[in-house]
Protein backbone atom coordinates (compact mmCIF):
# COMPACT_ATOMS: atom_id res chain seq x y z
CA UNK A 1 0.00 0.00 0.00
CA UNK A 2 2.89 2.28 0.87
CA UNK A 3 4.44 1.52 -2.52
CA UNK A 4 1.15 2.42 -4.13
CA UNK A 5 0.91 5.74 -2.31
CA UNK A 6 4.52 6.71 -3.05
CA UNK A 7 4.63 5.58 -6.69
CA UNK A 8 5.43 8.84 -8.51
CA UNK A 9 3.56 7.92 -11.70
CA UNK A 10 0.39 7.10 -9.77
CA UNK A 11 0.60 10.35 -7.79
CA UNK A 12 1.21 12.36 -10.96
CA UNK A 13 -1.55 10.65 -12.92
CA UNK A 14 -4.06 11.10 -10.11
CA UNK A 15 -3.06 14.74 -9.77
CA UNK A 16 -3.40 15.33 -13.49
CA UNK A 17 -6.62 13.38 -13.89
CA UNK A 18 -8.55 14.54 -10.87
CA UNK A 19 -7.47 18.15 -10.96
CA UNK A 20 -9.35 18.98 -14.13
CA UNK A 21 -13.02 19.76 -14.45
CA UNK A 22 -13.20 17.19 -17.25
CA UNK A 23 -13.20 14.35 -14.72
CA UNK A 24 -16.19 15.76 -12.84
CA UNK A 25 -18.00 16.26 -16.13
CA UNK A 26 -17.38 12.67 -17.29
CA UNK A 27 -18.58 11.30 -13.95
CA UNK A 28 -21.57 13.62 -13.82
CA UNK A 29 -22.60 12.89 -17.40
CA UNK A 30 -22.31 9.15 -16.88
CA UNK A 31 -24.50 9.20 -13.79
CA UNK A 32 -26.96 11.53 -15.49
CA UNK A 33 -27.36 9.20 -18.48
CA UNK A 34 -27.69 6.09 -16.31
CA UNK A 35 -30.11 7.84 -13.93
CA UNK A 36 -32.17 9.25 -16.78
CA UNK A 37 -32.55 5.77 -18.31
CA UNK A 38 -33.50 4.24 -14.95
CA UNK A 39 -36.05 6.90 -14.02
CA UNK A 40 -37.35 7.00 -17.58
CA UNK A 41 -38.02 3.27 -17.57
CA UNK A 42 -39.62 3.35 -14.09
CA UNK A 43 -41.81 6.25 -15.16
CA UNK A 44 -42.95 4.53 -18.36
CA UNK A 45 -43.53 1.20 -16.58
CA UNK A 46 -45.59 2.67 -13.77
CA UNK A 47 -47.33 5.54 -15.54
CA UNK A 48 -50.67 3.79 -16.01
CA UNK A 49 -50.45 1.26 -13.19
CA UNK A 50 -51.01 1.34 -9.48
CA UNK A 51 -48.60 -1.50 -8.72
CA UNK A 52 -45.02 -2.50 -9.56
CA UNK A 53 -44.08 -6.15 -9.99
CA UNK A 54 -40.64 -7.41 -8.86
CA UNK A 55 -40.24 -8.99 -12.32
CA UNK A 56 -40.23 -5.52 -13.81
CA UNK A 57 -37.55 -4.46 -11.38
CA UNK A 58 -35.47 -7.32 -12.72
CA UNK A 59 -35.89 -5.97 -16.23
CA UNK A 60 -34.60 -2.61 -15.06
CA UNK A 61 -31.63 -4.34 -13.48
CA UNK A 62 -30.87 -6.16 -16.74
CA UNK A 63 -31.16 -2.92 -18.66
CA UNK A 64 -28.81 -1.11 -16.26
CA UNK A 65 -26.30 -3.94 -16.40
CA UNK A 66 -26.27 -4.17 -20.18
CA UNK A 67 -25.85 -0.42 -20.52
CA UNK A 68 -23.05 -0.46 -17.98
CA UNK A 69 -21.21 -3.24 -19.81
CA UNK A 70 -21.54 -1.24 -23.02
CA UNK A 71 -20.22 1.84 -21.23
CA UNK A 72 -17.21 -0.09 -19.92
CA UNK A 73 -16.43 -1.24 -23.47
CA UNK A 74 -16.74 2.37 -24.55
CA UNK A 75 -14.89 4.13 -21.71
CA UNK A 76 -12.04 1.71 -20.92
CA UNK A 77 -10.29 1.96 -24.32
CA UNK A 78 -10.88 5.71 -24.44
CA UNK A 79 -9.15 6.22 -21.10
CA UNK A 80 -6.26 3.83 -21.64
CA UNK A 81 -5.49 3.99 -25.38
CA UNK A 82 -3.59 7.27 -24.94
CA UNK A 83 -1.74 6.60 -21.72
CA UNK A 84 1.65 5.69 -23.18
CA UNK A 85 1.33 7.02 -26.72
CA UNK A 86 0.30 10.30 -25.07
CA UNK A 87 3.61 10.40 -23.19
CA UNK A 88 5.36 9.69 -26.49
CA UNK A 89 3.46 12.43 -28.30
CA UNK A 90 4.13 14.92 -25.52
CA UNK A 91 7.81 13.96 -25.77
CA UNK A 92 7.97 13.02 -22.12
CA UNK A 93 8.44 9.26 -22.50
CA UNK A 94 12.18 9.26 -23.23
CA UNK A 95 12.92 11.35 -20.19
CA UNK A 96 10.80 9.00 -18.09
CA UNK A 97 12.72 6.00 -19.38
CA UNK A 98 16.07 7.48 -18.27
CA UNK A 99 14.89 7.58 -14.65
CA UNK A 100 14.77 4.63 -12.26
CA UNK A 101 11.21 3.86 -13.33
CA UNK A 102 11.16 0.51 -15.08
CA UNK A 103 8.96 -0.04 -18.15
CA UNK A 104 6.88 -2.38 -15.98
CA UNK A 105 6.32 0.23 -13.28
CA UNK A 106 5.30 2.78 -15.94
CA UNK A 107 2.86 0.36 -17.60
CA UNK A 108 1.38 -0.94 -14.35
CA UNK A 109 1.00 2.52 -12.81
CA UNK A 110 -0.71 3.86 -15.93
CA UNK A 111 -3.00 0.84 -15.96
CA UNK A 112 -3.81 1.16 -12.27
CA UNK A 113 -4.71 4.85 -12.39
CA UNK A 114 -6.93 4.30 -15.43
CA UNK A 115 -8.62 1.39 -13.64
CA UNK A 116 -9.14 3.55 -10.57
CA UNK A 117 -11.02 6.11 -12.59
CA UNK A 118 -13.16 3.58 -14.49
CA UNK A 119 -13.90 1.80 -11.21
CA UNK A 120 -14.90 5.10 -9.66
CA UNK A 121 -17.33 5.66 -12.53
CA UNK A 122 -18.81 2.17 -12.17
CA UNK A 123 -18.95 2.22 -8.38
CA UNK A 124 -20.53 5.64 -8.32
CA UNK A 125 -23.46 4.11 -10.17
CA UNK A 126 -24.03 1.62 -7.34
CA UNK A 127 -26.71 3.75 -5.66
CA UNK A 128 -28.75 3.46 -8.85
CA UNK A 129 -28.92 -0.27 -8.27
CA UNK A 130 -30.46 0.39 -4.86
CA UNK A 131 -33.64 1.30 -6.71
CA UNK A 132 -33.75 -2.24 -8.00
CA UNK A 133 -33.18 -3.62 -4.51
CA UNK A 134 -35.95 -1.40 -3.22
CA UNK A 135 -38.40 -3.37 -5.31
CA UNK A 136 -36.62 -6.74 -5.09
CA UNK A 137 -36.17 -9.26 -7.88
CA UNK A 138 -32.39 -9.71 -7.80
CA UNK A 139 -30.11 -11.51 -5.35
CA UNK A 140 -27.02 -9.96 -3.69
CA UNK A 141 -24.91 -12.87 -4.99
CA UNK A 142 -25.91 -11.96 -8.52
CA UNK A 143 -24.93 -8.35 -7.87
CA UNK A 144 -21.53 -9.42 -6.53
CA UNK A 145 -21.00 -11.66 -9.56
CA UNK A 146 -21.98 -8.80 -11.85
CA UNK A 147 -19.47 -6.45 -10.26
CA UNK A 148 -16.75 -9.09 -10.41
CA UNK A 149 -17.62 -9.58 -14.08
CA UNK A 150 -17.44 -5.81 -14.62
CA UNK A 151 -14.03 -5.74 -12.91
CA UNK A 152 -12.70 -8.44 -15.24
CA UNK A 153 -14.00 -6.48 -18.24
CA UNK A 154 -12.46 -3.24 -16.97
CA UNK A 155 -9.09 -4.94 -16.44
CA UNK A 156 -9.14 -6.63 -19.84
CA UNK A 157 -10.31 -3.69 -21.94
CA UNK A 158 -7.98 -1.43 -19.93
CA UNK A 159 -5.01 -3.74 -20.63
CA UNK A 160 -5.97 -3.82 -24.28
CA UNK A 161 -5.92 -0.01 -24.41
CA UNK A 162 -2.59 0.21 -22.56
CA UNK A 163 -1.07 -2.40 -24.86
CA UNK A 164 -2.24 -0.55 -27.98
CA UNK A 165 -0.90 2.73 -26.63
CA UNK A 166 2.52 1.14 -26.04
CA UNK A 167 2.55 -0.68 -29.37
CA UNK A 168 1.33 2.14 -31.63
CA UNK A 169 3.07 5.49 -31.69
CA UNK A 170 -0.01 7.65 -32.29
CA UNK A 171 -2.92 7.91 -29.90
CA UNK A 172 -5.35 8.15 -32.82
CA UNK A 173 -4.20 4.81 -34.26
CA UNK A 174 -4.05 3.21 -30.83
CA UNK A 175 -7.62 4.32 -30.02
CA UNK A 176 -9.02 3.03 -33.31
CA UNK A 177 -7.32 -0.35 -32.90
CA UNK A 178 -8.42 -0.58 -29.24
CA UNK A 179 -12.02 0.01 -30.28
CA UNK A 180 -11.66 -2.45 -33.15
CA UNK A 181 -10.41 -5.17 -30.81
CA UNK A 182 -13.09 -4.30 -28.23
CA UNK A 183 -15.68 -4.69 -30.96
CA UNK A 184 -14.13 -8.02 -31.96
CA UNK A 185 -14.39 -9.31 -28.39
CA UNK A 186 -17.84 -7.87 -27.74
CA UNK A 187 -19.59 -8.45 -31.05
CA UNK A 188 -17.17 -10.43 -33.21
CA UNK A 189 -17.08 -13.46 -30.90
CA UNK A 190 -20.90 -13.52 -30.84
CA UNK A 191 -21.06 -13.39 -34.64
CA UNK A 192 -18.47 -16.16 -34.96
CA UNK A 193 -20.43 -18.29 -32.48
CA UNK A 194 -23.67 -17.66 -34.31
CA UNK A 195 -22.10 -18.42 -37.68
CA UNK A 196 -20.49 -21.65 -36.47
CA UNK A 197 -23.74 -22.71 -34.78
CA UNK A 198 -25.60 -22.24 -38.04
CA UNK A 199 -22.86 -24.08 -39.90
CA UNK A 200 -23.11 -27.05 -37.51
CA UNK A 201 -26.90 -27.08 -37.97
CA UNK A 202 -26.49 -26.98 -41.75
CA UNK A 203 -24.05 -29.87 -41.70
CA UNK A 204 -26.36 -31.67 -39.27
CA UNK A 205 -23.55 -32.02 -36.73
CA UNK A 206 -24.52 -32.07 -33.08
CA UNK A 207 -23.47 -28.63 -31.92
CA UNK A 208 -24.65 -29.16 -28.33
CA UNK A 209 -22.31 -32.12 -27.92
CA UNK A 210 -19.27 -30.20 -29.07
CA UNK A 211 -16.84 -28.71 -26.49
CA UNK A 212 -16.33 -25.79 -28.83
CA UNK A 213 -19.63 -24.04 -28.12
CA UNK A 214 -19.45 -23.92 -24.32
CA UNK A 215 -16.04 -22.31 -24.86
CA UNK A 216 -17.29 -19.88 -27.50
CA UNK A 217 -20.28 -18.87 -25.38
CA UNK A 218 -17.92 -18.32 -22.44
CA UNK A 219 -15.64 -15.90 -24.24
CA UNK A 220 -18.35 -13.48 -25.27
CA UNK A 221 -19.13 -10.89 -22.58
CA UNK A 222 -22.77 -10.69 -23.66
CA UNK A 223 -23.47 -14.41 -23.30
CA UNK A 224 -21.63 -14.57 -19.96
CA UNK A 225 -23.62 -11.62 -18.64
CA UNK A 226 -26.83 -13.31 -19.73
CA UNK A 227 -25.77 -16.45 -17.87
CA UNK A 228 -25.03 -14.50 -14.67
CA UNK A 229 -28.37 -12.73 -14.63
CA UNK A 230 -30.17 -15.96 -15.48
CA UNK A 231 -31.39 -15.06 -18.93
CA UNK A 232 -31.33 -18.16 -21.09
CA UNK A 233 -30.04 -17.03 -24.46
CA UNK A 234 -28.05 -20.19 -25.18
CA UNK A 235 -29.79 -23.48 -26.02
CA UNK A 236 -30.82 -25.13 -22.73
CA UNK A 237 -29.41 -28.49 -23.83
CA UNK A 238 -25.87 -27.05 -23.94
CA UNK A 239 -23.80 -28.12 -20.95
CA UNK A 240 -20.86 -26.08 -19.75
CA UNK A 241 -17.75 -27.85 -18.51
CA UNK A 242 -17.04 -24.83 -16.27
CA UNK A 243 -19.26 -21.97 -15.18
CA UNK A 244 -19.01 -19.40 -17.99
CA UNK A 245 -18.09 -16.49 -15.71
CA UNK A 246 -15.20 -18.50 -14.21
CA UNK A 247 -13.83 -19.50 -17.62
CA UNK A 248 -14.33 -15.92 -18.83
CA UNK A 249 -12.42 -14.55 -15.82
CA UNK A 250 -9.51 -16.99 -16.17
CA UNK A 251 -9.19 -16.39 -19.90
CA UNK A 252 -9.43 -12.61 -19.91
CA UNK A 253 -7.36 -12.04 -16.78
CA UNK A 254 -4.71 -14.27 -18.34
CA UNK A 255 -4.88 -12.29 -21.56
CA UNK A 256 -4.60 -9.05 -19.57
CA UNK A 257 -1.38 -10.24 -17.91
CA UNK A 258 -0.05 -11.22 -21.35
CA UNK A 259 -0.93 -7.85 -22.90
CA UNK A 260 0.61 -5.89 -20.03
CA UNK A 261 3.74 -8.05 -20.26
CA UNK A 262 3.95 -7.38 -23.98
CA UNK A 263 3.44 -3.64 -23.42
CA UNK A 264 6.30 -3.67 -20.90
CA UNK A 265 8.53 -5.40 -23.44
CA UNK A 266 7.65 -2.93 -26.17
CA UNK A 267 8.45 -0.04 -23.87
CA UNK A 268 11.93 -1.26 -22.98
CA UNK A 269 14.26 0.82 -25.19
CA UNK A 270 17.09 -1.69 -24.91
CA UNK A 271 15.10 -4.78 -25.84
CA UNK A 272 16.64 -7.01 -28.46
CA UNK A 273 14.81 -6.76 -31.72
CA UNK A 274 14.44 -9.74 -33.97
CA UNK A 275 16.71 -9.61 -36.94
CA UNK A 276 15.27 -9.15 -40.37
CA UNK B 1 33.93 9.18 -17.69
CA UNK B 2 32.39 8.63 -21.11
CA UNK B 3 33.87 6.34 -23.70
CA UNK B 4 32.64 4.96 -26.98
CA UNK B 5 34.39 2.31 -29.02
CA UNK B 6 33.44 1.85 -32.65
CA UNK B 7 29.89 2.95 -31.91
CA UNK B 8 27.65 2.39 -34.92
CA UNK B 9 23.92 2.73 -35.38
CA UNK B 10 22.09 1.63 -38.49
CA UNK B 11 18.45 2.15 -39.38
CA UNK B 12 17.96 -0.29 -42.20
CA UNK B 13 20.45 0.76 -44.86
CA UNK B 14 20.99 4.21 -43.36
CA UNK B 15 24.04 4.52 -41.14
CA UNK B 16 23.18 7.21 -38.61
CA UNK B 17 26.44 6.74 -36.74
CA UNK B 18 29.66 5.27 -38.08
CA UNK B 19 32.44 3.92 -35.90
CA UNK B 20 32.41 6.67 -33.28
CA UNK B 21 35.33 6.68 -30.87
CA UNK B 22 35.17 9.22 -28.08
CA UNK B 23 36.77 9.64 -24.70
CA UNK B 24 35.60 12.35 -22.34
CA UNK B 25 37.42 12.82 -19.06
CA UNK B 26 35.67 13.52 -15.78
CA UNK B 27 34.83 17.19 -15.20
CA UNK B 28 35.28 18.13 -18.86
CA UNK B 29 32.75 19.83 -21.07
CA UNK B 30 32.51 18.26 -24.49
CA UNK B 31 30.78 20.12 -27.30
CA UNK B 32 29.22 18.10 -30.04
CA UNK B 33 28.92 20.13 -33.21
CA UNK B 34 27.18 19.19 -36.38
CA UNK B 35 24.19 19.97 -38.53
CA UNK B 36 20.76 18.48 -37.89
CA UNK B 37 20.72 14.76 -38.62
CA UNK B 38 24.49 14.37 -38.26
CA UNK B 39 24.25 11.77 -35.50
CA UNK B 40 24.54 13.90 -32.35
CA UNK B 41 21.16 12.96 -30.93
CA UNK B 42 21.69 9.29 -31.83
CA UNK B 43 24.95 9.25 -29.86
CA UNK B 44 23.31 10.97 -26.92
CA UNK B 45 20.38 8.58 -26.94
CA UNK B 46 22.71 5.59 -26.90
CA UNK B 47 24.64 7.10 -24.00
CA UNK B 48 21.33 7.72 -22.21
CA UNK B 49 20.30 4.04 -22.53
CA UNK B 50 17.43 4.93 -24.87
CA UNK B 51 18.80 3.30 -27.98
CA UNK B 52 20.63 0.09 -28.65
CA UNK B 53 23.73 0.49 -30.86
CA UNK B 54 24.00 -1.76 -33.91
CA UNK B 55 27.61 -2.43 -33.01
CA UNK B 56 30.35 -1.01 -30.80
CA UNK B 57 30.37 -0.21 -27.12
CA UNK B 58 29.52 2.80 -25.00
CA UNK B 59 30.49 3.27 -21.37
CA UNK B 60 29.46 5.88 -18.83
CA UNK B 61 31.46 5.89 -15.59
CA UNK B 62 32.84 2.51 -16.59
CA UNK B 63 29.38 0.95 -16.96
CA UNK B 64 28.29 -0.56 -20.23
CA UNK B 65 25.13 1.27 -21.35
CA UNK B 66 23.57 -1.94 -22.66
CA UNK B 67 24.49 -4.27 -19.82
CA UNK B 68 24.16 -1.91 -16.85
CA UNK B 69 21.45 0.60 -17.83
CA UNK B 70 20.31 1.13 -14.24
CA UNK B 71 23.79 2.16 -13.05
CA UNK B 72 24.20 4.40 -16.10
CA UNK B 73 20.83 6.07 -15.47
CA UNK B 74 21.93 6.88 -11.91
CA UNK B 75 25.01 8.63 -13.31
CA UNK B 76 23.40 10.66 -16.07
CA UNK B 77 20.98 13.54 -16.40
CA UNK B 78 19.57 13.59 -19.92
CA UNK B 79 17.84 16.51 -21.58
CA UNK B 80 16.54 15.77 -25.09
CA UNK B 81 16.40 18.39 -27.85
CA UNK B 82 12.62 18.49 -27.64
CA UNK B 83 10.73 17.57 -24.55
CA UNK B 84 7.25 18.18 -23.31
CA UNK B 85 5.90 18.95 -19.90
CA UNK B 86 2.83 17.69 -18.12
CA UNK B 87 -0.39 19.68 -18.06
CA UNK B 88 -1.90 20.49 -14.73
CA UNK B 89 1.33 20.15 -12.79
CA UNK B 90 3.06 22.98 -10.94
CA UNK B 91 6.83 23.45 -11.28
CA UNK B 92 7.35 22.16 -7.76
CA UNK B 93 5.15 19.10 -8.42
CA UNK B 94 6.94 18.46 -11.70
CA UNK B 95 10.28 18.25 -9.90
CA UNK B 96 8.70 16.25 -7.08
CA UNK B 97 7.52 13.70 -9.64
CA UNK B 98 11.05 13.21 -10.94
CA UNK B 99 12.41 13.08 -7.37
CA UNK B 100 10.00 10.18 -6.89
CA UNK B 101 11.12 8.62 -10.15
CA UNK B 102 14.70 8.66 -8.84
CA UNK B 103 13.57 7.32 -5.47
CA UNK B 104 14.74 10.35 -3.52
CA UNK B 105 13.34 10.20 0.05
CA UNK B 106 10.42 12.56 0.61
CA UNK B 107 12.02 14.32 3.59
CA UNK B 108 14.88 15.51 1.37
CA UNK B 109 12.73 16.72 -1.50
CA UNK B 110 11.51 20.11 -0.27
CA UNK B 111 15.00 21.50 0.30
CA UNK B 112 16.36 19.88 -2.87
CA UNK B 113 13.60 21.30 -5.07
CA UNK B 114 14.07 24.78 -3.57
CA UNK B 115 17.82 24.58 -4.27
CA UNK B 116 17.30 23.42 -7.85
CA UNK B 117 14.75 26.13 -8.59
CA UNK B 118 17.18 28.66 -7.17
CA UNK B 119 19.98 27.31 -9.37
CA UNK B 120 17.92 27.74 -12.53
CA UNK B 121 16.45 31.08 -11.40
CA UNK B 122 12.90 29.80 -11.14
CA UNK B 123 12.27 30.22 -7.42
CA UNK B 124 9.54 32.75 -8.17
CA UNK B 125 7.74 30.25 -10.40
CA UNK B 126 7.59 27.34 -7.96
CA UNK B 127 3.80 27.37 -7.80
CA UNK B 128 3.19 28.23 -11.44
CA UNK B 129 1.76 25.61 -13.74
CA UNK B 130 4.54 24.23 -15.94
CA UNK B 131 2.42 24.72 -19.02
CA UNK B 132 2.26 28.46 -18.39
CA UNK B 133 6.06 28.93 -18.34
CA UNK B 134 7.93 30.45 -21.28
CA UNK B 135 10.09 28.20 -23.48
CA UNK B 136 13.27 29.46 -21.80
CA UNK B 137 11.82 28.76 -18.37
CA UNK B 138 10.67 25.29 -19.39
CA UNK B 139 14.14 24.60 -20.71
CA UNK B 140 15.67 25.70 -17.39
CA UNK B 141 13.14 23.63 -15.50
CA UNK B 142 14.13 20.69 -17.71
CA UNK B 143 17.73 21.28 -16.68
CA UNK B 144 16.70 21.34 -13.00
CA UNK B 145 14.87 18.08 -13.64
CA UNK B 146 18.11 16.53 -14.94
CA UNK B 147 19.80 17.43 -11.69
CA UNK B 148 17.37 16.00 -9.10
CA UNK B 149 19.52 12.91 -8.47
CA UNK B 150 22.79 14.86 -8.56
CA UNK B 151 24.19 13.09 -11.64
CA UNK B 152 27.89 13.18 -12.41
CA UNK B 153 27.26 13.41 -16.14
CA UNK B 154 24.91 15.73 -17.99
CA UNK B 155 23.86 14.85 -21.53
CA UNK B 156 22.29 17.95 -23.02
CA UNK B 157 20.94 17.77 -26.55
CA UNK B 158 20.58 21.28 -28.00
CA UNK B 159 19.74 22.90 -24.65
CA UNK B 160 19.59 26.36 -26.16
CA UNK B 161 17.58 25.59 -29.27
CA UNK B 162 14.61 27.82 -29.81
CA UNK B 163 15.60 30.23 -27.06
CA UNK B 164 15.78 33.97 -27.48
CA UNK B 165 19.22 35.59 -26.97
CA UNK B 166 18.51 36.54 -23.38
CA UNK B 167 17.30 33.04 -22.45
CA UNK B 168 20.33 31.60 -24.24
CA UNK B 169 22.69 33.72 -22.16
CA UNK B 170 20.88 32.67 -18.97
CA UNK B 171 21.19 29.02 -19.97
CA UNK B 172 24.90 29.49 -20.69
CA UNK B 173 25.47 31.03 -17.27
CA UNK B 174 23.77 28.08 -15.58
CA UNK B 175 25.88 25.66 -17.58
CA UNK B 176 29.02 27.50 -16.51
CA UNK B 177 27.91 27.10 -12.92
CA UNK B 178 27.42 23.37 -13.47
CA UNK B 179 30.86 23.13 -15.03
CA UNK B 180 32.27 24.82 -11.93
CA UNK B 181 30.48 22.17 -9.83
CA UNK B 182 32.63 19.55 -11.57
CA UNK B 183 29.96 17.94 -13.72
CA UNK B 184 31.04 16.15 -16.86
CA UNK B 185 28.91 17.65 -19.59
CA UNK B 186 28.31 16.54 -23.13
CA UNK B 187 26.42 19.22 -24.98
CA UNK B 188 25.34 19.44 -28.58
CA UNK B 189 24.49 22.42 -30.65
CA UNK B 190 24.23 23.55 -34.20
CA UNK B 191 24.58 27.15 -33.07
CA UNK B 192 28.31 27.07 -32.71
CA UNK B 193 29.56 30.22 -31.01
CA UNK B 194 27.54 29.41 -27.91
CA UNK B 195 29.79 26.42 -27.24
CA UNK B 196 33.12 28.20 -27.72
CA UNK B 197 33.63 29.56 -24.26
CA UNK B 198 31.93 26.66 -22.53
CA UNK B 199 33.75 23.61 -23.84
CA UNK B 200 37.13 22.06 -23.16
CA UNK B 201 36.90 19.76 -26.16
CA UNK B 202 34.78 19.71 -29.26
CA UNK B 203 33.91 17.05 -31.74
CA UNK B 204 32.59 17.81 -35.18
CA UNK B 205 30.24 15.22 -36.60
CA UNK B 206 28.75 15.10 -40.03
CA UNK B 207 26.77 12.33 -41.73
CA UNK B 208 27.37 10.05 -38.76
CA UNK B 209 31.18 10.41 -38.88
CA UNK B 210 33.37 12.23 -36.41
CA UNK B 211 35.48 14.37 -38.68
CA UNK B 212 37.38 16.42 -36.12
CA UNK B 213 37.97 15.97 -32.43
CA UNK B 214 40.19 17.85 -30.01
CA UNK B 215 40.52 20.74 -27.62
CA UNK B 216 39.02 24.07 -28.59
CA UNK B 217 42.53 25.56 -28.69
CA UNK B 218 43.75 22.94 -31.15
CA UNK B 219 40.84 23.42 -33.46
CA UNK B 220 41.90 26.24 -35.70
CA UNK B 221 41.12 26.75 -39.29
CA UNK B 222 44.80 27.59 -39.77
CA UNK B 223 45.45 23.86 -39.63
CA UNK B 224 43.78 23.58 -42.98
CA UNK B 225 45.63 26.59 -44.44
CA UNK B 226 42.58 28.78 -44.31
CA UNK B 227 42.40 32.22 -42.77
CA UNK B 228 39.32 34.24 -42.00
CA UNK B 229 39.38 37.74 -43.46
CA UNK B 230 37.20 40.75 -42.94
CA UNK B 231 36.64 43.67 -45.23
CA UNK B 232 34.73 46.88 -44.67
CA UNK B 233 33.85 49.27 -47.49
CA UNK B 234 32.22 52.71 -47.51
CA UNK B 235 29.96 51.93 -50.48
CA UNK B 236 29.94 49.97 -53.76
CA UNK B 237 29.28 46.82 -51.74
CA UNK B 238 27.98 44.97 -54.78
CA UNK B 239 31.11 45.64 -56.80
CA UNK B 240 33.27 44.62 -53.86
CA UNK B 241 31.34 41.38 -53.45
CA UNK B 242 31.82 40.58 -57.14
CA UNK B 243 35.59 41.04 -56.86
CA UNK B 244 35.66 38.79 -53.80
CA UNK B 245 33.57 36.02 -55.36
CA UNK B 246 35.64 36.19 -58.54
CA UNK B 247 38.85 35.56 -56.60
CA UNK B 248 39.91 31.88 -56.68
CA UNK B 249 41.17 32.13 -53.07
CA UNK B 250 37.95 33.42 -51.54
CA UNK B 251 35.25 31.13 -50.17
CA UNK B 252 32.02 31.55 -48.25
CA UNK B 253 31.56 35.29 -48.56
CA UNK B 254 29.26 36.62 -45.88
CA UNK B 255 27.96 40.09 -46.74
CA UNK B 256 26.53 42.05 -43.82
CA UNK B 257 25.77 45.48 -45.21
CA UNK B 258 29.20 46.71 -46.44
CA UNK B 259 30.95 44.39 -43.97
CA UNK B 260 32.32 41.20 -45.47
CA UNK B 261 33.65 38.10 -43.79
CA UNK B 262 35.18 35.32 -45.87
CA UNK B 263 37.55 32.37 -45.91
CA UNK B 264 40.84 32.95 -47.71
CA UNK B 265 42.92 30.03 -48.90
CA UNK B 266 45.81 31.89 -50.50
CA UNK B 267 49.14 33.23 -49.21
CA UNK B 268 49.94 36.73 -47.87
CA UNK B 269 51.01 37.73 -51.41
CA UNK B 270 47.56 36.70 -52.67
CA UNK B 271 45.93 38.76 -49.90
CA UNK B 272 47.94 41.84 -50.93
CA UNK B 273 46.97 41.25 -54.57
CA UNK B 274 43.29 41.03 -53.62
CA UNK B 275 43.49 44.32 -51.71
CA UNK B 276 45.31 45.98 -54.62
CA UNK B 277 42.60 44.73 -56.98
CA UNK B 278 39.84 46.18 -54.76
CA UNK B 279 41.59 49.57 -54.60
CA UNK B 280 42.42 49.67 -58.31
CA UNK B 281 38.72 49.23 -59.10
CA UNK B 282 37.90 52.26 -56.96
CA UNK B 283 36.32 50.40 -54.01
CA UNK B 284 36.52 52.66 -50.93
CA UNK B 285 38.05 50.14 -48.51
CA UNK B 286 37.81 51.17 -44.85
CA UNK B 287 39.52 48.09 -43.43
CA UNK B 288 40.99 44.82 -44.69
CA UNK B 289 42.33 42.45 -42.05
CA UNK B 290 42.43 38.95 -40.63
CA UNK B 291 39.48 38.22 -38.34
CA UNK B 292 39.52 36.28 -35.11
CA UNK B 293 38.06 32.97 -36.06
CA UNK B 294 35.12 31.51 -34.21
CA UNK B 295 33.78 27.99 -33.95
CA UNK B 296 31.49 28.59 -36.86
CA UNK B 297 34.48 29.25 -39.10
CA UNK B 298 36.17 26.15 -37.70
CA UNK B 299 33.13 24.09 -38.41
CA UNK B 300 32.69 25.39 -41.92
CA UNK B 301 36.36 24.93 -42.72
CA UNK B 302 36.46 21.39 -41.32
CA UNK B 303 33.28 20.24 -42.97
CA UNK B 304 34.29 21.69 -46.31
CA UNK B 305 33.71 19.01 -48.89
CA UNK B 306 32.29 16.45 -46.46
CA UNK B 307 29.34 14.61 -47.93
CA UNK B 308 29.48 16.55 -51.18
Amino acid sequence: MRGFLTNPVIIKELRERFRTGKTAWILGSYLFVMGAILFGVIYVETANKVYFRPGESREIFILLTVIQLGMIGFIAPALTAGTISGERERQTLNVLLTTHLTPFSIVSSKMLTSLLFISLVVLSSLPLYSFVFLYGGISPVQLIKIFWFFSVNIIFFGSLGVFCSARFRRTGVSTIISYGLTFLVGVGTALITFFLWQFFEMMEWKAVDSDLFPFLFSINPGFVLAEIIGEKVVPPSLTYFMEPWILFSILYLGLSVFLLGWATRVLNPLRKKRLG
Amino acid sequence: MIETQGLTKRYGKLEALKDLNLKIEQGKVFGFIGPNGAGKSTTMMILSTLLRPSSGKAYVGGFDVEKNPREVRQLIGYMPDFFGVYDNLKAIEYLDFYCGAYQIPERKRTALIADLLELVNLSGKADSYVDSLSRGMKQRLGLARCLVHDPKVLILDEPASGLDPRARIEMREILKELRAMGKTIIISSHILPELAELCNDIGVIEKGKLIAYGSVGDMTVGVKGISIMQLKVLDQAEAAEKILTDSPFVKRVDNKNRYFRFQFTGSDVDKAALLANLLSQGIPVVSFSEAKENLEDVFLAITEGVGS
